[in-house]
C-alpha cells in the first residue's frame, strides 16, 4: 500500500477515466481486505445456500438432488406469498414514515443548539436497548390484559385490543416498534452527511429569506441525495430481512409462525421455519435465493423512483 | 484550513499495521485458550430445570478431576434450534445433551451423530424404563438407541382452590376429581365454574390448546402420524375427538383464550386469569415460579379427566463431537439411573420415566407444600401407570403447530369451527410434507 | 481550502429560486424545536427508562394493572443478583464484549474508510462491478448462512472462541457503502488535487486529507458498529461456549430455566448498557465536533 504514490498526471474529469497504474494498484489495495474477508465469512455461506437450495435436504437426514424442483414449488406455495405481502406490507408501513421523520430530526438536530451532544445521542437510546429487552418491553405495552397501550385506549372508550390476532394491529403494532427502534439511527446517518454540508449555503439561504420548509427542500435533500439513496437502500434490506421484531411480538409456543393464520409471519420467519421446525434446509435456502431476488427487485424500483425524485426537484 | 505537512507513509503503515497485528495476535490468543489444564470439563446442555445440582456434585466427587458444567435454556424452541443447528453442521452444545420427546425422532434420522447407548450395554438394563420410553429413542430396527430417558409427562390437574370456593365448588382434591371423570363432565363442571364466579376476568380453563394437548395426548397410541409416518391426522378419529371437545369449552366460554407460554399466559398464574391447567409433572415447577412465593397453598393437584396420559418427557443423549464419550455416557447412566431420576423428582417433581420407583416410599408418600401438600408422587404415578406408549413422528411439531394455530384462530373468533378444521387438515398436510 | 469550498458552493446555493417571504427569527422563550427534540427523547430515552422501572421492582409487578410507571426500590437487589451470579460471570463477559466489539469496529471504520475512498475517488478497472458487488453482499439473508457459517468454523477450530464471532464481522458492507458515499459528497475533487500538488502520496491523501474530513461519519459508523456488535446475539449464542461469553450470551443464562424473573433480566441488560453508554459519550463528542464548525470559518 505504501508504495502507491500520487501520479503526476491531472485529476480532470473522472468519469469514465482509467486511473494510473498508482491509482490502480491503491484502489485495489484499499478494497481488498473487504473482499478477501467476504470471500471467506460471507462468499462460502452464500454459495453453499445455493447448493443447498439445489436439493431435497433433510437438516438432519437424507438429501437427494431436485435441481429447479424447489423454486418452482416456492412459487405456487401461498405460505411464501403470504409471508412476502406480509414483508412489503410492513415495510412500506415502517419505512415511509421512518426515513421521513428521520430526515426532519437531521434537519432540526444540524441546528445550533445548547447541549447538542445531549440531544443527538437521545435520538439513538432506543438502538442501545437489547432487541431482547426492546422485545419485552413491547410485548408488555402491548399485552391485551394490562398493556400499557390498551389501557391508554381504554380511557378513550377502546375496548382491549389483542394486538397479535389481526393483520393491521399486528403491522401497526410491529411498524411502532421497527420505527421506534431505527428512526434515530437514521437520523443521526443523516446528521453526519448535513454536517458535510457547509453552515455558509444555510446562512446565505436565510439572508435571502428562505423559510426553514423551502431550506429542507432546496439544500437539505439534493445535497444528502447520496445518504438518502444510502439510506432508503439499507432501510429496504433491512426491512426485507425483518425477523427479530415480529419474533419477539410473538411470544410464546409457535412465535415462528407469526400468528395464528400467518397474519404477520415475514420472508425470514417463514424461511427460519422451514429450516428448523419442518427441518426443509434445501427449501428453506430457497426461500433465502428467492428474498435475495426481492431485495434486487425492491431496491431498483427504489433507485428509480428516486431518479425521478430528482427530476421533480 | 491547510494541509498538515506531509509525514512520512511509514509512520501511517505502521499504525495499520499495529492495528493488523494486535487484530492477528488477537485471533491467536483466543484460538489457544480452549484448552484446559489437565481437568476434564464435561458440559450437559438441558432446557429448563432437570434438578441435576447435586446428582453434579456427588458424580464429582466419585470422579475426581472432573468438573462438570451445565447450560440451561428456558425457551424450549430456542433450545431446540440451536440444538439441531449444531448437530446439523458437525457439533454440538455440549458433551451431554437433553432431547425433549417431540424432537427424539428428528434426531434418529441422524442416529449416527449420537453414541450408540447398545454398545454401551444399555439392552441389559432396558427393565429401568417403561418399555415405550426406551423405543422412542431407539430407531426402528432396534440396533441404536440415541438417548436414555429421563422423565415422562405423567398426567393430572392443577386447580385453584380460593377461585373454585370463589365459585361455590368444592375445593377438596377427591371431591374435585370426582367432579370430572370425563372431559364432557369436566365442561360442565367448567360452567358451573363460570356461572358461580360471575365475572369475566377469571376463567376455568387457560387455552383451548393446552387443553386439546392433553386429551390428545391420553386418548390414542398414535396422534399426527402412524408408525409407518403417514399423516393420519383425517382417518385417527381421536384428532378430531380431541379437537371438538376442547373447542366445545372455548363455545362454553369457559377458557382465557391465553397462548401457552405467552407474556399474558404466563401473568395469567399471578393474576388469577384461570382456575385449572392442564398438568403434566414438570408444569408443577413451572406454576410455582410464574405464581410466585406468595400464591402457596392456592395451587392443588388431582387427576385428570380421562385418566392418566402423558405429555412430554425428556432424554439425555451424547453427541459423537463429544471429546469425552465415555465419561459422558458414565454420567448419562448415572443420571438415569433410578438413583438419579429420585434425586431429580426431589428436586423439581418430574416424574421418573424408571417403573420400578413408582412403588417405592420416595415416590408414593411424596407431597408438595407449594400445592396445599398434595400427594404428588401417588397423583402422577397413578397417571403415568395408565401412560399409553404414543407415536409421535419426526413431522409431529409442525403440524401440532399448524393444529394449534388453527384452533387459536377459532377460539380468537377469527375462523368458524368447520373452516378452523379444514385449514388445520390442509396446514397439517403441507407441514408433513 | 476554503476558497476551493467557494468554487463548489454557489452551484448550490443558486437552487433556492423560491423567494420565501422572510420571516421573523423567533427570539423569545423556548424554540419550537427544543420542544419538539424534547418530545422526540422522551420517546426515545422511555424503553431505558422503562428498564430501569422494570429492573426496580419485584417481578410481579411487571404484570400489574396500570402498568408501573415509576421506579421501585429493589434495583440494588436485582442488580445483586446479577453480579453475584457465577454462572453469568458478568465481569468476563463485559471483557470478551469489550474485546470484541472494539476489534470489529477499528477495523471496519478502518476498511470503510480505506475502500469507501477508493471507490469515490480512486479509479481503477471494475470499480462499479465491484462495487455493485458490495452492495449485493448487503442483501444477503444472515440467518440461514449460519449453519455454513457454523461448518466453516468447525473446520477452522474456531468454535467457541472469541475469533469467530470477530472475524466474520471486521468488514461490513453497509460501512464501505456509507463511507462512500460519504466521500462522494464531502471530499471535493480540489481537495485532493491540492495535495497532490502539495506532493502527498496517495496513502499520506487518505491519512491526512481525506481521513479528517470523514471524521463525522467515521464516528457515526464506528457507533453503531460498537453497538450492533455489543449485541449481537443469534451468532455468538449459537458459536460461543461457556468459558467465552460475550454480555448478550451471558445475560441468556438470567432467562434459563422454564420461568423467566423479568426483573432480573432486565438489570442484567441495564448493566449491559452501562458499558456502551460510556462509548456512546466518547464517540457523540467526535460526531458534534463534526469539521464544518471549525473547519470552514478559518
Amino acid at each position: 500500500m505504501t508504495t502507491a504514490t500520487a501520479p503526476p498526471a491531472r485529476r480532470g474529469s473522472r468519469a469514465g477515466a482509467r486511473g494510473t497504474r498508482g491509482e490502480q494498484v491503491a484502489g485495489y489495495a484499499f478494497i481488498s481486505p473487504f473482499f478477501l474477508v467476504f470471500a471467506v465469512f460471507g462468499l462460502f455461506p452464500l454459495l453453499f445456500t445455493f447448493w443447498v437450495s439445489l436439493h431435497d435436504w433433510d437438516l438432519l437426514g437424507t438429501r437427494s438432488w431436485v435441481g429447479l424442483g424447489n423454486y418452482t414449488a416456492l412459487l405456487e406455495d401461498e405460505d411464501f406469498w403470504n409471508a412476502l405481502v406480509n414483508t412489503l406490507g410492513i415495510f412500506v408501513l415502517s419505512t415511509v414514515p421512518q426515513l421521513l421523520v428521520a430526515l426532519a430530526l437531521a434537519q432540526l438536530l444540524n441546528q445550533r443548539l445548547r447541549a447538542r451532544t445531549l440531544w443527538r445521542m437521545g435520538v439513538l437510546l432506543p438502538n442501545i436497548t437489547s432487541i431482547a429487552a426492546v422485545g419485552i418491553i413491547f410485548t408488555l405495552l402491548f399485552a391485551r390484559d394490562f398493556g400499557l397501550v390498551n389501557w391508554l385506549l381504554g380511557h378513550v372508550g377502546v375496548d382491549p385490543i389483542t394486538w397479535q390476532e389481526h393483520r393491521w394491529s399486528s403491522w401497526l403494532a410491529i411498524s411502532t416498534m421497527v420505527d421506534w427502534r431505527w428512526t434515530g439511527y437514521n437520523a443521526l446517518i443523516f446528521l453526519a452527511a448535513l454536517q458535510a454540508v457547509p453552515r455558509e449555503l444555510y446562512e446565505a439561504a436565510q439572508i435571502d429569506g428562505a423559510s426553514p420548509v423551502s431550506q429542507f427542500r432546496h439544500i437539505t435533500v439534493p445535497m444528502l441525495r447520496p445518504t438518502i439513496v444510502f439510506a432508503t437502500l439499507v432501510a429496504t434490506i433491512g426491512g426485507i430481512q425483518l425477523f427479530t421484531e415480529p419474533l419477539l411480538f410473538n411470544s410464546g409456543a409457535n412465535a415462528i409462525t407469526g400468528g395464528t393464520t400467518r397474519q404477520f409471519q415475514t420472508l425470514t420467519m417463514y424461511l427460519y421455519e422451514q429450516a428448523f421446525t419442518g427441518q426443509e434446509f434445501g427449501y428453506a435456502s430457497t426461500v433465502a435465493w428467492m428474498m435475495f431476488l426481492v431485495i434486487l427487485v425492491v431496491a431498483v424500483v427504489n433507485a428509480l423512483l428516486l431518479r425521478r425524485l430528482r427530476g421533480v426537484a | 484550513m491547510t494541509l498538515h505537512r506531509p509525514r512520512r507513509p511509514a509512520r501511517t503503515a505502521a499504525a495499520i499495521g499495529l492495528i493488523l497485528t494486535s487484530a492477528a495476535a488477537f485471533a491467536g490468543c483466543g484460538g489457544a485458550e480452549g484448552a484446559d489444564g489437565g481437568d476434564t470439563t464435561l458440559r450437559v446442555a438441558i432446557f429448563g430445570d432437570f434438578g441435576y445440582e447435586k446428582l453434579y456434585d456427588q458424580f464429582e466427587a466419585e470422579h475426581p478431576g472432573v468438573k462438570i458444567v451445565e447450560t440451561s435454556e428456558g425457551d424450549l424452541g430456542k433450545y431446540n434450534t440451536a440444538l439441531t443447528q449444531k448437530i446439523a453442521a458437525g457439533s454440538a452444545p455440549g458433551d451431554v445433551v437433553a432431547i425433549e420427546e417431540g424432537q427424539v425422532v428428528n434426531f434418529l434420522a441422524s442416529a449416527d451423530k449420537f453414541v450408540n447407548f447398545q454398545d454401551h450395554g444399555s439392552n441389559d438394563r432396558k427393565d429401568q424404563w417403561l418399555p415405550w420410553k426406551y423405543e422412542q429413542a431407539t430407531t426402528a430396527d432396534g440396533t441404536d438407541t440415541i438417548g436414555l430417558g429421563t422423565d415422562v409427562g405423567g398426567m393430572a390437574m392443577c386447580y385453584r382452590r380460593d377461585l373454585f370456593e370463589r365459585a361455590g365448588l368444592p375445593t377438596d382434591r377427591t371431591e374435585v376429581a370426582a367432579l370430572w371423570p370425563t372431559w364432557e363432565e369436566f365442561t360442565k363442571v367448567g360452567e358451573q365454574f363460570q356461572e358461580g364466579i360471575g365475572t369475566d376476568d377469571v376463567h376455568f380453563i387457560d387455552s383451548a390448546t393446552n387443553t386439546y394437548n392433553s386429551i390428545l395426548m391420553q386418548s390414542a397410541d398414535e396422534t399426527y402420524f402412524d408408525p409407518d409416518g403417514e399423516l393420519v391426522i383425517e382417518s385417527n378419529p381421536a384428532v378430531k375427538e380431541a379437537w371438538d371437545t376442547a373447542l366445545g369449552m372455548s363455545e362454553a366460554g369457559i377458557s382465557a383464550r391465553l397462548k401457552s407460554f405467552s407474556t399474558e399466559w404466563t401473568a395469567g398464574f399471578k393474576s388469577g386469569s384461570f382456575a385449572t391447567v392442564a398438568c403434566p409433572a414438570w408444569m408443577t415447577n413451572n406454576i410455582k415460579e410464574n405464581t410466585g412465593a406468595e400464591g402457596e397453598g392456592l395451587w392443588d393437584i388431582t387427576t385428570v379427566p380421562g385418566g392418566g396420559g402423558n405429555w412430554g418427557g425428556s432424554f439425555l443423549a451424547v453427541p459423537t463431537s463429544s471429546d469425552h464419550q465415555d465419561l459422558a455416557v458414565e454420567l448419562v447412566d448415572f443420571l438415569t439411573s433410578a438413583e438419579g431420576q429420585l434425586g431429580a423428582f426431589e428436586a423439581t417433581g418430574n416424574l421418573p420415566s424408571n417403573p420400578t420407583l413408582y412403588d417405592t416410599p420416595e415416590l408414593q408418600q411424596a407431597t408438595n407444600p407449594y400445592f396445599n401438600d398434595a400427594p404428588t408422587g401417588q397423583l402422577f404415578v397413578a397417571g403415568a401407570r395408565n401412560l399409553q406408549p404414543v407415536y409421535l413422528g419426526a413431522k409431529n411439531q409442525p403440524v401440532r403447530d399448524a393444529v394449534e394455530n388453527a384452533m387459536r384462530s377459532v377460539e380468537n373468533g377469527d375462523t368458524s369451527p368447520a373452516d378452523g378444521w379444514d385449514a388445520a387438515v390442509e396446514d397439517a398436510e403441507k407441514a408433513a410434507g | 481550502m476554503t476558497a476551493q469550498l467557494e468554487r463548489v458552493e454557489p452551484a448550490v446555493v443558486r437552487r433556492p429560486e423560491a423567494p420565501a417571504p422572510a420571516r421573523p427569527r423567533r427570539r423569545l422563550g423556548v424554540s419550537p424545536t427544543v420542544v419538539v427534540l424534547a418530545l422526540v427523547t422522551v420517546v426515545s430515552a422511555f424503553p431505558l427508562y422503562f428498564m430501569l422501572v422494570m429492573a426496580s421492582r419485584p417481578n410481579g409487578d411487571i404484570t400489574s394493572v396500570p402498568p408501573p410507571l415509576t421506579p421501585g426500590g429493589e434495583l440494588w437487589t436485582n442488580l445483586e443478583r446479577v453480579l453475584s451470579n457465577a454462572d453469568v460471570g458478568f465481569g468476563r463477559a463485559v471483557l470478551n464484549s469489550l474485546l470484541v466489539s472494539g476489534v470489529a469496529t477499528v477495523c471496519v471504520v478502518l476498511f470503510s474508510c480505506l475502500a469507501g475512498f477508493a471507490f469515490a475517488k480512486l479509479r481503477f478497472v471494475g470499480r462499479q462491478p465491484l462495487l455493485g458487488f458490495v452492495l449485493l453482499t448487503m442483501m444477503v439473508p444472515v440467518q440461514l448462512g449460519l449453519i455454513p457459517l457454523y461448518m466453516l468454523m468447525t473446520k477452522l477450530h474456531l468454535v467457541g472462541t472469541l475469533p469467530a464471532v470477530t472475524l466474520p464481522f471486521v468488514v461490513s458492507g453497509f460501512g464501505v457503502f456509507l463511507m462512500r458515499q460519504f466521500v462522494v459528497q464531502a471530499v471535493p475533487d480540489e481537495l485532493l488535487e491540492a495535495a497532490r500538488l502539495d506532493g502527498a502520496s496517495i496513502l499520506q491523501t487518505f491519512w491526512y486529507v481525506v481521513l479528517p474530513v470523514l471524521r463525522p461519519a467515521a464516528a457515526v459508523l464506528a457507533l453503531l458498529t460498537f453497538m450492533e456488535r455489543w449485541n449481537d446475539f443469534l451468532w455468538p449464542y449459537l458459536v460461543l461456549d461457556l468459558d467465552h461469553p460475550t454480555v448478550q450470551t451471558a445475560l441468556s443464562r438470567l432467562a434459563g430455566g422454564y420461568y423467566t424473573d423479568q426483573a432480573l433480566v432486565m438489570a442484567g441488560t441495564l448493566l449491559g448498557v452501562l458499558p456502551l453508554l460510556a462509548v456512546f459519550l466518547l464517540f457523540g463528542r467526535q460526531i458534534v465536533g463534526g469539521i464544518m464548525e471549525g473547519g470552514i470559518k478559518s
